[in-house]
């Protein structure tokens, strides 16, 4: 019963000490300002993907985490989710429809009812997401076996994500591009195994989500970087 | 009992081997968008109220994929947001009693899709490529209008064959856009308007013009076997694979050709 509980307790450990630590990330996330910005009280922000007929694979995880990390906290933006937006403007935001550049704005905002639906919900911002989350690397191997007196894995597995993406911001006041942020990060993961397998997981997409949705909200609110 | 079990299993394993997909009818919102003042009949063939797809992916999965009324839904919606007046007619209706500008009747001329096991992505992708074919209030066939679709979906939030289903829909969303965007300029159904009211031909004569189209079809032979498709290149027209899959270039017979800009 001692040598059981003392497993469990090993293993207990292993979890938490997997927890506490994580692969390695490098991140950099910068921004290209092109006009000034700044938003009103009840003014709202709208993310979308760049289309799919353009090559875009922005993952819809990534497009929500956006929305959600933005509207979070006591100066978070007010977000309207992309798929009413989308829906409210049918068909002139479809993948295949959506303006491609802003000088096609001033056109679309000529269209019967389209200025009316996007002054109802009152945006002011439309953010276009691209890019995405790829496995670029890898390696490593590991093994793992179970018979009746136990089991267990023993080796090395790595592997790296890289998550790009950039996020073009496009003013509905002016009807011009703000600027865009660009958020590269890098996530190596490992997953040693002696035994009981350790994951330390680098989140790539994850980090990705953060540093632009926290990047976003500045170039938005214009409050200088400290 | 025991072949009560061995039943049981035969249909898990049998299942286990492919899918089945049924859509549901399909809803649009309503588009920002003056209707034309136009009198159709939309006429829906049965093959394209009851269109089902099979297919075998990588030779192994069977999928069956059961449009139903989804696309006679879509259309009939689509086009009642496009035009003032719209009666929609079964095939075996006479059009010939209607006082109507124009008679369009929607077809499936390919239907593809690809699962992430073949595109090594995450996504489902789905393509049709629908035919729009317009015939004046004299009955002569005056447009014919191929029109490409495409809808992708990630498994993000989806289960089973939802994220299939939502590509699907995607597609059929997509050729709602289109046309709306492209359907008078590719075919110029406005100027039906003023043309002198008289009534479509009967019945009769559009069937033997689809029977003159299919044994037209036959000559230059089926469509090749499905190969696995991949995910279309960038570009602003997402080419769908099926387009370079089939054999000959049927594009319209007698009207312009179909464009993908927003302009």
């Amino acid at each position: 019963m001692t040598e059981i509980n003392y497993c469990l307790g090993k293993a207990l450990t292993a979890c938490l000490a997997a927890l506490a630590l994580g692969g390695c990330i490098t991140s950099r996330v910068e921004d290209a300002r092109e006009g000034i910005t700044g938003i009103e009280e009840g003014e709202s922000v709208v993310i979308l993907a760049k289309s799919y007929h353009l090559g875009n694979e922005t993952e819809g995880k990534y497009i929500s985490c956006i929305e959600d990390a933005l509207a979070r906290g006591s100066n978070g933006l007010r977000v309207i989710p992309h798929k009413q937006f989308v829906d409210s403007l049918f068909p002139w935001f479809e993948p295949r429809t959506a303006p491609a550049e802003t000088k096609g704005l001033p056109k679309l905002m000529e269209r019967p009812g389209v200025a009316e639906r996007i002054a109802e919900q009152n945006v002011r911002y439309i953010v276009w997401l691209d890019g995405d989350t790829d496995r670029v690397a890898g390696g490593g191997s590991l093994s793992c076996a179970a018979g009746p007196g136990g089991g267990g894995c023993f080796g090395f597995a790595w592997w790296q994500n890289d998550a790009d993406y950039n996020a073009a911001v496009w003013d509905l006041k002016g009807l011009e591009s703000a600027g865009s942020v660009t958020a590269d990060v890098s996530g190596t993961s490992f997953l040693p195994a002696l035994v009981i397998p350790i994951p330390l997981i680098a989140r790539a997409r994850a980090a990705a989500c953060k540093g632009l949705a926290e990047q976003l909200r500045e170039f938005i609110l214009d409050e200088p970087e400290v | 009992m025991r072949s009560l079990i061995a039943v049981a299993l035969a249909a898990v394993f049998v299942a286990g081997c492919g899918s089945n997909v049924t859509l549901d009818p399909v809803t649009i919102p309503a588009p920002l968008i003056d209707p034309m003042p136009l009198s159709i009949a939309i006429r829906i063939p049965a093959e394209f109220e009851h269109f089902v797809h099979e297919d075998e992916v990588l030779g192994r999965e069977k999928w069956r994929i059961d449009l139903g009324r989804s696309n006679a839904a879509l259309f009939s919606q689509l086009f009642e947001f496009m035009f003032d007046e719209v009666t929609v007619i079964g095939p075996d209706d006479d059009a010939s009693a209607l006082s109507i500008d124009a008679l369009i009747e929607p077809s499936i001329d390919a239907f593809e899709f690809s699962v992430p096991r073949q595109s090594k992505t995450e996504a489902y992708a789905v393509w049709i490529r629908y035919r729009l074919k317009i015939y004046d209030s004299a009955g002569d066939l005056y447009a014919n209008w191929p029109l490409s679709a495409y809808g992708k979906s990630e498994e993000f939030g989806l289960t089973g064959d939802e994220p299939l289903k939502r590509a699907a829909i995607l597609a059929m969303r997509d050729a709602a856009a289109l046309t709306i965007m492209n359907l008078d300029k590719s075919t110029a159904i406005s100027a039906l308007k003023d043309r002198p009211p008289a009534s479509v031909a009967s019945a009769e004569s559009q069937v033997a013009a689809a029977e003159a189209e299919t044994a037209s079809r036959k000559e230059r032979g089926p469509l090749p076997k499905r190969r696995d498709v991949t995910l279309p290149p960038p570009g602003p027209v997402a080419g769908p694979a099926v387009l370079a899959m089939d054999p000959v270039d049927d594009g319209p017979t007698d009207t312009v050709r179909e464009e993908s800009t927003n302009d």
